[in-house]
């Protein structure tokens, strides 16, 4: 069909026409707008994705105020548990109490360390040298209160020793040990 | 089938024989006298296909349509959760840098044995022949020298079946990994009895 023979057609099917030119209209709307349907439901992949964790974030936030103040109480219970590294007089001390509490004979327990390790952890080791005499209750007692109270402790060495020929001489507890410090 | 194929050739036959007189039909002019005229079906073949051009574009455009109403509405939701949801990612950060002192703590306590637990668990233990003269912790494990009373065959055994019962033990089973003899039992001169000496290895550490 050629475009003079286009008008007389029109005009004799006006029906077909109309439907002709809205055919193509629609065509060519398909035809522009499809491309935004993809990029809208990766938009909403995206923002509903972004939503979620939100509403996660505030979910799992629950009970974060309520943990964060015990946390922060138990670190200052922490804090207030480790030794000074340059209170040396203080860390020293602390022996001299448990060797009145247990009864046990410390003979010069003495700092290691003295100077503050640069790192990135808080806190730091503060080793010491300890010696001590008595007999097996009293030990155990010693090493209870050291391993268990007021100050966090490792001991790295430690040497039990009892007197071959004489069971009853009291036993010697050497050790190595480590208390938590902070600079 | 048969009666078809013969009408054709009929029709072929007519076709070629001249026509006895002069064809004066215009045929582009003669009236469209069919039961149902042509233009009905180009019509409808139209209307069908412009209608379902019609019915697919406003689909996709309803679907566009819903996929904004969802985008507008979870974007909504954003900005309301946005700076809740910011602070309780600021108060997490803190938690964290608060629960890493924490852990820093129990990694010093618990990277070494507790000497007091071993000894009260040496004590409870202890069978009435065998006596400790030395127990030593080092990095690398325990060690602990007896002094077995007894003649030398009956310390021996007695000295194996406390080695095998610190082995099965849930206390030193926990912290170490293996239980030897360090050397073979010998008589100490000064006390009589059999000096026997034990090494358990700490878990985890170098051999």
């Amino acid at each position: 069909m050629t475009s003079q023979e286009l008008g007389p057609f029109m005009k004799r099917n006006p029906a077909t026409a109309c439907c002709g030119l809205l055919s193509l209209l629609l065509v060519c709307g398909i035809y522009f707008r499809n491309g935004l349907i993809p990029e809208a439901e990766a938009e909403l992949a995206q923002k509903s994705a972004e939503g979620e964790r939100y509403a996660a974030n505030i979910r799992n936030s629950d009970k974060l105020k309520q943990q964060y103040a015990e946390i922060l109480a138990a670190n200052k219970e922490v804090d207030a548990r480790a030794v000074r590294v340059n209170q040396v007089g203080t860390n020293i001390q602390f022996f001299y109490k448990l060797e009145s509490e247990t009864g046990v004979r410390l003979a010069d327990p003495s700092q290691v360390t003295r100077v503050a390790a640069k790192g990135k952890t808080v806190f730091m080791p503060v080793a010491f040298n300890v010696s001590a005499q008595g007999d097996l209750p009293q030990l155990l007692n010693f090493l209870r209160m050291l391993e268990n109270r007021t100050r966090y402790s490792r001991v790295i060495n430690a040497s039990l020793t009892q007197s071959v020929v004489n069971r009853s001489a009291p036993l010697s507890l050497t050790l190595n040990l480590e208390l938590l410090g902070s600079p | 089938m048969l009666s078809l194929l013969k009408k054709k050739s009929d029709a072929a036959d007519f076709r070629q024989t001249a026509p006895w007189h002069a064809n004066f039909r215009n045929v582009e002019k003669l009236p469209d006298i069919k039961v149902v005229r042509t233009a009905f079906f180009v019509n409808a073949a139209a209307i069908s296909v412009a209608l379902a051009l019609l019915i697919y574009f406003a689909s996709q455009e309803w679907h566009l349509h819903t996929l904004r109403g969802h985008i507008s509405e979870w974007q909504s939701q954003i900005d309301r959760d946005r700076k809740a949801s910011a602070d309780a990612v600021a108060m997490f950060k803190k938690f964290q840098a608060e629960e890493a002192k924490i852990n820093e703590v129990e990694a010093f306590i618990k990277s070494k044995p507790l000497v007091s637990e071993l000894v009260t668990r040496l004590a409870e233990t202890l069978p009435p022949n065998i006596a400790l003269d030395t127990m030593d912790l080092r990095e690398t494990g325990l060690t602990l020298r007896f002094s077995v009373r007894g003649a030398p065959d009956a310390a021996s055994g007695h000295a194996t079946a406390y080695l095998e019962m610190l082995k099965a033990d849930a206390v030193f089973s926990k912290g170490f990994d293996e239980f030897t003899f360090t050397s073979t039992p010998t008589r100490n001169p000064n006390t009589g009895r059999m000096a026997v000496e034990f090494f358990l290895r700490l878990k985890g550490a170098k051999k």
